[in-house]
């Protein structure tokens, strides 16, 4: 009845989907626009974990922006270390050993098993599942232990090197990883069960957030929920690096790129990850993880403490940095949200000259208006947990 | 009549004590200690007092001590009458409806007939059911007066679903009233004797329904979209603290007491144990004299009830902590496209079973 | 094949079918009646939860081999965690047996470490042998990453396994001199044995 509406004063309410907000995990800020319950218009806001990475690279030198790395996706910190390795070892055009490079396939997996470990374990919660969550909190809790055996630390691991790995695989990983795996596989049935055909929990995330493939690709997206729209992308299978060509793993794809796609594809993917690593454990060859180059490489123990000449490479090499040859390379890895770019400048010093990343999770999160007009304010949360916002990644 | 005097007021503290002194403060310990063990994780068990923990059993202690010291702030121009006002309308029924609920079955003492329960009204079920339409007063107040836009999506949702679901679960309930013939409780706890008369053989869609109907009316998991946490940061009670924040607490824990007890008399057979009917009860405890006897029976007759409630309690905690949480609208359509209809069938299919076969 | 041929970006091209090995994952989850019906699956899950709730609890009695329970936390502080060799705890520096330390105030520490949080002042001794005259290790700065361990040539700055009693409630009392972080060579023995292995001539 138009005549009564005209008189009804109605105004679109404005809320503030603060960076302290419980389902904003990553600070950002949604400014919504209400109309009711519908979102009538939504403005996302970034930066508000912005530590000027790319400054800071500048004025350390390239050995020193390892630990910068690790924080930039905390939760598969080892990939970001892998991808600037590579990226360096590029513009330097050093080629590292076979068990090298089979144990960086390693640790890029177990990272990426606990990222989409995270990744569906935080939309559960924020739906309501809690248990679902610290189940695979728990299955995580197994994954850090096998990576703080291998380097010491669960997080902030600082384990890859330019030309190398920082130390070899301990004793008994093997059977660790067996044990850990087992009991990750229990867990992962169990959040299959309680979660994939659950009709409730299909409401909340069928049919929201989809997003056609030609409109993906032009808002730049990769990864997960490029490959639920249907694009079959992954760099491990485009670009191979590292070992990947001669592992044996299938890439899941998705349909109409909705948020149960996205959770599909991360479920199949953690899957796909154990394999990965198991091959990769199997097929181990033995043999040197570092490149005998003193220009590049710190090296043994043993040598510094005999040698004069290695003595002098060291000393060098610590306090004015490793030199390589003045260029610019663009190296991607696939990160754990997508296509994670390193783009470094070098002028030929020991500091970079610019070390730029892309991150995976920008383009998703620019998307997010698109996404979510005309939506419910409940679908935020379930689209924003899906596309895996990193703060870290996200502001650098 | 001073009998009857003591009679009532013995029940009233009975429940009362059994409600606000037991289940109160040992429900937040059993929410944290199960979702616990569900979750591969030991709950909350550090507090204690001379170096005792008691399995985390003085955490419901520790919890009042700091509610009551807690500073009690009203938002800046929000309504403070009403402001204050909402958790007692919250609460009150949550306790009210105690008084209809039977826990045991009558009994001869001391000749005198005892009732076990405090008020046996002809329209029994009806009574519980004004008083939780009263309760979404409380939540519309306490969203409305809060002056936030968080608090007041919340109420919001709550208001629409409290009185979806009011409706809906008035009309499971026709089903069992029909077979049962009344609407007093203790009747219907009293026919259901026979093992094979318990309502959940009589009346297996209802009482799904009905159970569906009343944990969306308590907004517990997975309905619990007023105060979802992770959308709207606490719902309606954001802008609560203190005792008025416990106050909203109790009442949800009470009310799940409530719905227990009230399944229980509908649907599971009351205060009796399967195969055993009160004669045989009463036969049993012969050695103690006749008053003897009934007191013992009326003993079995409320331990029996109450371990029926904690089941109840059990699985409603479950449920909480296993299932994802609906979207607000798939709530509503939940409620008026599959809960009502559903129950409009049961009625039919009740009525003539009972008009073609039960004659 | 042909869903695949149509969604076909620059991104693909060139990437022989073989190696890409598409999975399509199970989307149409055509819901039968019986998952229609909310009920199985929710009674599904409920089996879930209920089966881990009984295995805690009895595993609270009767707890499994070789462990105290059978949930998954561990009671710190009563229990702890057994740490790896690998694990970087807090930097300390190693005391010879006739208590002076063995680091010779190089300096490398201080320039590799990525949070600026080491300072050092050199000196030489009589005996023309060099010697920290201050090393002071900020720790409100310290990344636990490693570093100064790893470029160290003389042995002198181990990561411990130490991270108990790193919390202050003043911050100038975070700034560790090098008399509180001097620990004797034996406590970190098993420390300087394993970074003698990793970073051994074996792994070039």
């Amino acid at each position: 009845m138009p005549d009564i509406e005209k008189d009804l004063h109605t105004e679109y309410m404005v809320i503030n989907m603060g960076p302290s907000h419980p389902v904003t995990h990553g600070t950002v800020k949604f400014l919504v626009t209400l109309d009711g319950e519908t979102i009538e218009d939504l403005q996302v806001d970034i930066g508000y974990l912005h530590r000027g990475f790319e400054k800071m690279c500048e004025s350390g030198t390239w050995q020193q922006v390892f630990p910068y790395t690790d924080r930039l996706n905390y939760v598969s910190p080892l990939i970001n270390n892998v991808g600037y390795a590579l990226a360096v070892e590029k513009l330097i055009g050093i080629d590292v050993p076979e068990r090298c490079k089979y144990i960086r396939v390693i640790a890029s997996e177990l990272s990426r098993i606990a990222d989409h470990m995270t990744n569906v374990a935080a939309g559960g919660l924020e739906l309501g599942a809690f248990t679902a969550f610290l189940y695979f909190v728990e299955a995580r809790e197994l994954i850090w232990d096998l990576i703080e055996m291998l380097c010491g630390a669960r997080v902030t691991a600082n384990y890859v090197r330019i030309g190398g790995l920082k130390n070899d695989l301990p004793d008994g990983f093997k059977e660790k990883t067996g044990e850990a795996f087992k009991r990750c596989r229990t867990l992962w049935k169990d959040v299959n069960k309680l979660l994939t055909k659950n009709r409730i929990f299909i409401d909340r995330v069928r049919d929201v957030g989809n997003m056609p493939a030609d409109e993906a690709i032009a808002y730049g997206f990769t990864g997960p929920c490029l490959r639920a729209c249907g694009v079959p992308y992954d760099v491990r299978k485009a670009n191979p690096y590292l070992v990947y060509d001669r592992m044996d793993f299938e890439v899941p794809i998705g349909e109409t790129g909705d948020n149960f796609d996205k959770y599909l594809v991360r479920m199949e993917e953690i899957n796909q990850s154990m394999h990965i690593v198991e091959q990769a454990l199997n097929e181990l060859p033995a043999g040197p993880i570092n490149v005998d180059m003193p220009y590049y490489r710190w090296q043994s123990k043993d040598d510094i403490y005999t040698r004069i000449d290695s003595l002098i490479f060291h000393f060098k090499t610590v306090i004015e940095g490793i030199k390589p040859p003045a260029g610019e390379v663009y190296l991607a890895v696939e990160g754990a949200n997508g296509e994670l770019g390193f783009y470094l400048v070098s002028d030929g010093t020991g500091k970079p000259y610019k070390c730029r990343v892309r991150p995976p999770c920008f383009p998703l999160t620019a998307a997010m208006p698109r996404l979510m007009k005309g939506r419910l304010i409940a679908d935020i949360v379930p689209t924003f947990d899906m596309i895996n916002m990193i703060g870290g990644e996200c502001d650098r | 009549m001073v009998a009857d005097l003591i009679e009532s007021v013995a029940k009233i503290l009975f429940i009362f004590s059994v409600n606000l002194g037991f289940f109160a403060p040992i429900l937040g310990w059993v929410e944290r200690k199960q979702s616990a063990v569900m979750q591969d994780r030991i709950g909350a068990n550090r507090a204690n007092i001379g170096g005792f923990t008691v399995l985390g059993l003085f955490h419901p202690i520790a919890d009042a001590i700091k509610v009551l010291t807690k500073e009690d702030f009203i938002p800046a121009g929000a309504n403070k009458f009403f402001h204050t006002l909402a958790p007692f309308i919250c609460l009150v029924p949550a306790i009210v409806t105690f008084s209809v609920i039977p826990f045991g079955g009558r009994y001869q003492l001391f000749g005198h007939h005892v009732n076990l329960v405090i008020a046996d009204l002809d329209v029994g079920i009806l009574f519980v059911f004004a008083l939780t339409s009263l309760a979404t007063y409380g939540v519309v107040l306490s969203g409305w007066s809060s002056r936030s836009n968080w608090s007041l999506l919340g109420g919001l949702r709550a208001s629409a679903q409290m009185l979806s679901y009011e409706v809906a679960m008035g009309l499971t309930i026709i089903g069992i009233i029909m077979v049962f013939g009344s609407l007093k409780l203790t009747d219907i706890g009293a026919m259901q004797e026979n093992f094979l008369h318990w309502g959940i053989f009589l009346q297996p869609l209802g009482f799904i329904l009905f159970f569906t109907c009343a944990v969306a009316e308590n907004k517990r998991a997975p309905f619990d979209i007023p105060e979802a946490e992770s959308e709207l940061v606490a719902g309606y009670f954001t802008e609560y603290s203190g005792l008025k924040f416990v106050m909203f607490w109790m009442g949800e824990f009470l009310e799940i007491v409530a719905i227990s007890g009230i399944l229980t008399t509908l649907f599971f057979g009351a205060w009796h144990i399967p195969f055993v009917t009160d004669q045989r009860l009463l036969s049993l405890f012969q050695f103690a004299g006749p008053n003897g006897a009934a007191v013992l029976a009326m003993l079995v007759g409320i331990a029996t009830f109450f371990a029926k409630v904690i089941f109840f309690i059990w699985l409603q905690m479950t449920i909480r902590w296993t299932l994802p949480r609906f979207r607000y609208d798939q709530v509503m359509r939940l409620c008026w496209k599959m809960i009502l209809p559903l129950s409009l069938i049961n009625i039919t299919i009740t009525g003539l079973v009972l008009l073609l076969w039960i004659k | 094949m042909t869903q695949l041929d149509r969604k076909e970006s620059h991104a693909t091209v060139g990437v022989p079918a073989g190696r890409l090995r598409p999975k399509r994952v199970r989307r149409n989850l055509d819901l039968t009646l019986w998952e229609k019906l909310y009920l199985f699956e929710i009674i599904r899950g409920i089996y879930v939860t209920t089966k881990h709730f009984a295995f805690n609890m009895i595993g609270f009695v009767v707890p499994p081999r070789g462990k105290k329970r059978s949930v998954f936390t561990v009671y710190y502080p009563e229990e702890k965690v057994t740490l790896p060799p690998a694990y970087r705890g807090r930097p300390v520096l190693v005391m010879r047996a006739d208590g002076t330390e063995k680091c010779v105030a190089c300096g490398l520490c201080e320039k590799i470490c990525p949070g600026h949080a080491i300072s050092i002042v050199g000196g030489e001794r009589e005996n023309s042998e060099r010697y920290p005259l201050s090393y002071v290790l900020d720790m409100t700065r310290c990344v636990y990453c490693g570093f100064c361990e790893e470029v160290c040539p003389k042995e002198a700055v181990v990561m411990s396994s130490e991270y108990q009693g790193l919390a202050e409630t003043d911050r100038s009392n975070l700034r560790y001199s090098k008399e509180q972080l001097l620990r004797s060579e034996e406590s970190v023995k098993g420390r300087i044995e394993y970074i003698r292995r990793i970073y051994s001539k074996c792994n070039y």
